[in-house]
């Protein structure tokens, strides 16, 4: 099994407070990874220092050598909705060399409808960023951090400020891009059911790496609770069938979705 | 030495003829040479300072600028301490600073307007100090508190720095515009796709830190802010796009810069024309306001 991303003792401290303690981990190449923990598990703060944001020691090695094309879809983007910025200009400013006051290549615009259609956003592209809701903002977001056609699509929270059917649609939206595209997907967040439903390998984090591993291998009571805390024991449920909701239809999506 | 005087003689003749053709008396001021001077120095710095201010207002760096025009004061005490040409000394001190706080800024787990103000407060502190030792150095102080609209006009070597200056900033501008609006935009997220943040972050920093400094020379210490935001902002209230809003500050800081000198100039206003500019643009912003209201008049 070929390793996209590989973490090998990361240790963050910020602050003198130790917020990742020596965290080793593989992410399989084409795979669709979750990690998973509790709040202030550090999950965030390892994606940062995967994107170079955060100062850390250890390594982290790409199979894509030093400047893999990532892809990065944040879980709450800090911007200044004042910004009389167009959806299109979003999607243009990375890609085109002409200073967008001489207006839109006719190609660069082209790419940005094709790609907003895809994710069913094209009626967005005259819409101002600033004025997008919370579900219109995360698949704009989503085609940015596709249009370079990423070979790792890195997702925080995804579903965070999306109702439940938007979270779930937006999963099935990711399952078929990552078919058609093959990046290897890395995503941050709490549904357990989605990450049942929609990934193939995870790793349980908190400030440590408590388990990792084929998704529902890993998944289980000894290491969500673990990860989790005492509550997960308690419960004494079996996992992910009890633990995890329903609405994604699992485990369809997992056997179509396999990558490895 | 470049001879400028066929410029000024096409702009003698092109006020000339708009004069016959308005019959507006009002633009007879633009024969005198001082008046040409001041106004190619001004079409050259207007234009830089609202391509600039419109990143200034993406990045809320206007506390930057403050910081940079503010270490004038230093700059003009280093130069005279030392016996230097002061241009040469306020350049060379803004751009150590303007550099150092984008390098503090970008390590610093301190906020951005924190570390700036560190600075602000280290560069006027210093140069009080040392003019409080020297008397003398008072009057060149004060000669860029409120700047000179003909101390570049009346250089020749100055106004030629200026448009290379111009030259440069139009380069970058074209270059890195739509990159520095992904930065603006989230640099987290711009850095994550490829774009070299740390690269135009520090170029943009020195070019600014330079209009910064030219701007004081022209308007003053006080005014150099006003310059970089007002026509940004005035430009953010009636763009509907990224392209437009460089379009209309280049427009609106344009338009300032010229009525606000020929008003400055006339018999009944006779007024500081640095102040005047700045009073223009903010008419400007005012009627914007108006604009973005009855635009969106639901917003409060």
């Amino acid at each position: 099994m070929e390793t996209a991303v590989l973490f090998d003792n990361v240790t963050v401290t910020l602050g003198g407070v130790q917020i990742l303690s020596g965290v080793t981990a593989a992410v399989p190449k084409g795979s669709s990874a979750a990690i998973i923990g509790p709040n202030g598990a550090g999950k965030t703060t390892l994606l940062l220092a995967l994107l170079g944001q955060m100062p850390f020691s250890g390594r982290i090695v790409m199979d894509h050598g030093d400047r893999p094309r990532l892809g990065y879809v944040p879980q709450v983007l800090d911007f200044d909705r004042g910004l009389p910025v167009t959806v299109l200009d979003a999607m243009v400013m990375g890609r085109q060399r002409r200073p967008l006051w001489f207006g839109h290549a006719r190609k660069r615009r082209d790419e940005a409808v094709a790609l907003l259609a895809r994710i069913k956003a094209d009626h967005l592209v005259s819409r101002r960023l600033g004025a997008l809701s919370g579900g219109e903002l995360q698949r704009v977001l989503l085609a940015l951090a596709l249009q370079d056609r990423p070979e790792v699509l890195i997702l925080d929270e995804p579903s965070a400020g999306v109702d439940i059917s938007g979270g779930s649609l937006l999963c099935e939206l990711l399952d078929s891009l990552q078919i058609e595209q093959g990046f290897t997907r890395i995503m941050v967040t709490h549904d357990l059911s989605m990450v049942a439903a929609h990934t193939d390998y995870c790793i349980c984090l908190n400030r440590k790496v408590f388990g990792q591993g084929p998704t529902m291998e890993t998944l289980t009571a000894e290491i969500l609770a673990a990860t989790f805390g005492v509550h997960f024991g308690v419960a004494g449920l079996d996992v992910p069938q009890q633990i995890i909701g329903k609405h994604c239809d699992w485990p369809r999506h997992q056997a179509e979705h396999r990558h490895d | 030495m470049i001879d400028l005087s066929p410029l000024y003689q096409t702009i003698a003749d092109l006020f000339a003829f708009l004069a016959n053709t308005t019959h507006c008396r009002a633009l007879d001021c633009m024969q005198a040479r001082f008046m040409q001077q001041a106004l190619l120095g001004l079409l050259l710095l207007a234009p830089m300072a609202a391509a600039m201010g419109v990143q200034v207002v993406n990045f809320r760096m206007a506390f930057f600028s403050d910081a940079i025009s503010h270490s004038a004061f230093a700059g003009v005490a280093i130069g005279l301490l030392l016996a230097q040409d002061v241009h040469l000394t306020m350049v060379a001190l803004a751009l150590v600073i303007g550099l150092a706080i984008t390098s503090v800024g970008r390590r610093s787990s301190l906020s951005t307007d924190t570390v700036i103000g560190v600075f602000f407060a280290a560069v006027v502190a210093f140069g009080l100090a040392i003019v409080s030792r020297e008397p003398n150095i008072v009057r060149d102080v004060q000669m860029f508190l409120f700047g000179d609209i003909l101390t570049i006009g009346r250089d020749e070597n100055l106004i030629l720095w200026e448009a290379l200056l111009f030259v440069a900033l139009l380069a970058f501008q074209v270059i890195g515009y739509n990159r520095m609006l992904y930065v603006g935009l989230n640099p987290v997220l711009a850095t994550a796709h490829r774009v070299r943040t740390r690269f135009y972050q520090y170029t943009y920093a020195a070019l600014l830190t330079l209009v910064a400094i030219f701007a004081v020379w022209t308007v003053g210490v006080f005014l150099v802010t006003a310059l970089l935001i007002v026509p940004a902002a005035t430009a953010r209230n009636l763009a509907r796009s990224a392209g437009g809003m460089f379009w209309w500050a280049i427009v609106v800081g344009l338009t300032s810069a010229v009525t606000g000198l020929i008003i400055s100039a006339q018999d009944w206003a006779h007024t500081a024309t640095g102040a005047t500019v700045v009073l223009v643009a903010v008419v400007w912003f005012a009627g914007s306001c108006v604009v973005a209201a009855m635009r969106c008049p639901g917003k409060r």
